[in-house]
């Protein structure tokens, strides 16, 4: 049996009605067509399929779409503004930090979640931050490049 | 990876919880951060009737330091991450080290510190240290409410003492006496997302500043189907004053209390080495963190 939940994704109010069975990650992508939310392993373990609840960065597809309930998500789509690319993504693009992109959107949304509590983190900071999202085809170093720009105010779109 | 249909439940009192379990008892599982339920039900390793979700209750998530004898009192749906930032477990330098090194902050964001008692994991990062720390359970049903020591609280990999109706409260640890230091040392080939190979959790007292040790638990993960006192090496540092040959000599002790298998992570014989090493390193760090 369905449930309607009411959910405010990237400052939009939705009323949907879901499956108690079906993950947030679907929800998005498969609801609300927001395909910037990437699916990886399913289990936790990748963090390709990150979103910030309430601003904190968490595995969307080991959650139920039904827990999002009266919550605040944030996907990669809520980024960019009408002046152009958020800058976090800018410096992703800059620096080389993406190469499939299957990562990027979750490790733009946990740098994200990291520059907004420390706006100048050091470089372990980035790393930790960044640990629970998986890359295979970079090897980090241009990623935390990217973030560290950021927090210098290289970018300033 | 679907999960299978379930009937889901969302009380918002810890009553209606226990009413809800104590109607479907094992049928029913309680839903707290996810991040073990539901990889195991996409694996269809665990297939419960209903999902009770515990996240609508706040009685659950609260947490803080209270009442004359100033212990912890942690709400078991507090997440990881609330309690490394609440700041109020600072004194509890073993349980935050556990903490910070539950799997990645995407995790730690969701994991609950109840749920990760609840699943029982032999390796899991967060039960040594409770023991450790002499902590309670509150546990809950219908009928009442029940305080048990997690000393215990397991009963082998997967299972706990808690019956089919009952539901983890609360776990509360009582202040530390003065003179008393921690340390927890996990050992992984990696610094995130790791499974220990072996994990130890370190608590001593002494008698008074440079005195004899006076109180001193040992607990040890990942080398039995349940955290393991190491009491060997717990007895022969009693009354004794802390030295680097007296650590060695309670490593050496813990190895062989420790009970490990060969698994495709390591060897026994290897767990129980770094057992006997990674002791030590507990042991000094809980001295250095007395203050
Ligand atoms: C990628 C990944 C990495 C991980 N790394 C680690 C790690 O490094 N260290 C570690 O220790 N663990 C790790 N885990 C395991 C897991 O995240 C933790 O054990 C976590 O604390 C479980 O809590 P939860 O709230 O998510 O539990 P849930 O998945 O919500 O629940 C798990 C089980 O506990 C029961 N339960 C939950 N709350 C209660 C309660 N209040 N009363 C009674 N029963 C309850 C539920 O019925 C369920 O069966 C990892 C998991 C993943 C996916
Ligand atoms: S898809 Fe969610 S963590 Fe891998
Ligand atoms: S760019 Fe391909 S996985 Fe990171």
């Amino acid at each position: 049996m369905k449930i309607v939940i009411n959910v405010t994704v990237n400052q939009k109010n939705y009323e949907l009605a879901v499956e108690p069975n079906m993950t947030l990650v679907d929800m998005l992508r498969e609801e609300l067509r927001l395909t910037g939310t990437k699916k990886g392993c399913g289990l936790g373990e990748c963090g390709a399929c990150t979103i910030l609840l309430d601003g904190q960065p968490v595995s969307s597809c080991v959650m139920l779409a039904v827990e999002a309930h009266n919550r605040k998500i944030v996907t990669i789509e809520g980024l960019e503004t009408e002046k152009g690319l958020h800058p976090i993504q800018q410096a992703f693009v800059e620096k080389g930090a993406i190469q499939c992109g299957f990562c990027t959107s979750g490790m733009v949304l946990s740098a994200k979640a990291l520059l907004d509590d420390h706006p100048h983190p050091d470089e372990q900071d980035i790393r930790k931050a960044i640990s629970g999202n998986l890359c295979r085809c970079t090897g980090y170093q241009k990623i935390v490049e990217a973030v560290q720009s950021v927090s210098e105010g290289e970018q300033t779109s | 990876m679907l999960i299978p249909r379930f009937e889901y439940h969302k009380p918002s009192t810890l009553k209606e919880a226990c009413e809800i379990k104590g109607k479907f008892k094992g049928k029913a599982q309680l839903l707290a951060g996810g991040t073990d339920i539901i990889p195991n039900m996409k694996k269809r390793i665990i297939l419960p009737d209903s999902l009770i979700s515990l996240n609508g209750i706040s009685e659950l998530k609260s947490n803080s330091v209270s009442g004359k004898n100033r212990c912890a009192r942690i709400g078991a749906c507090a997440t990881v991450s609330s309690l490394i930032r609440g700041k109020f477990l600072l004194p509890y330098s073993a349980l935050l080290t556990g903490l910070e090194s539950l799997g990645s902050p995407l995790i730690r964001n969701m994991a609950t510190i109840g749920g990760n008692l609840a699943t029982a994991r032999p390796a899991a990062d967060l039960s040594p240290s409770l023991i450790a720390y002499k902590g309670k359970a509150i546990l809950c049903s219908v009928a009442g409410k029940r305080e048990v020591s997690l000393d215990d609280f397991f009963l082998g990999p997967g299972k706990t003492i808690l019956n089919d109706d009952e539901i983890l409260a609360e776990i509360i640890l009582d202040e530390l006496p003065a003179c008393t230091g921690s340390g927890y040392i996990k050992l992984g080939t990696r610094k995130a997302l790791e499974i220990s190979l072996v994990n130890v959790a370190a608590v001593i007292a002494l008698e008074k500043p440079d005195g004899v040790i006076a109180g001193a638990r040992i607990v040890m993960g990942a080398v039995g189907p349940i955290p393991l006192r190491a009491t060997t090496a717990e007895n022969l540092l009693m009354g004794e004053k802390p030295s680097d040959g007296l650590f060695a000599e309670a490593g050496k002790a813990a190895a062989e209390d420790s009970r490990p298998i060969d698994d495709f992570r390591g060897s026994a014989e290897y767990r129980r080495d770094m057992v006997r090493v990674i002791t030590v390193r507990a042991l000094q760090k809980a001295l250095h963190d007395i203050r």
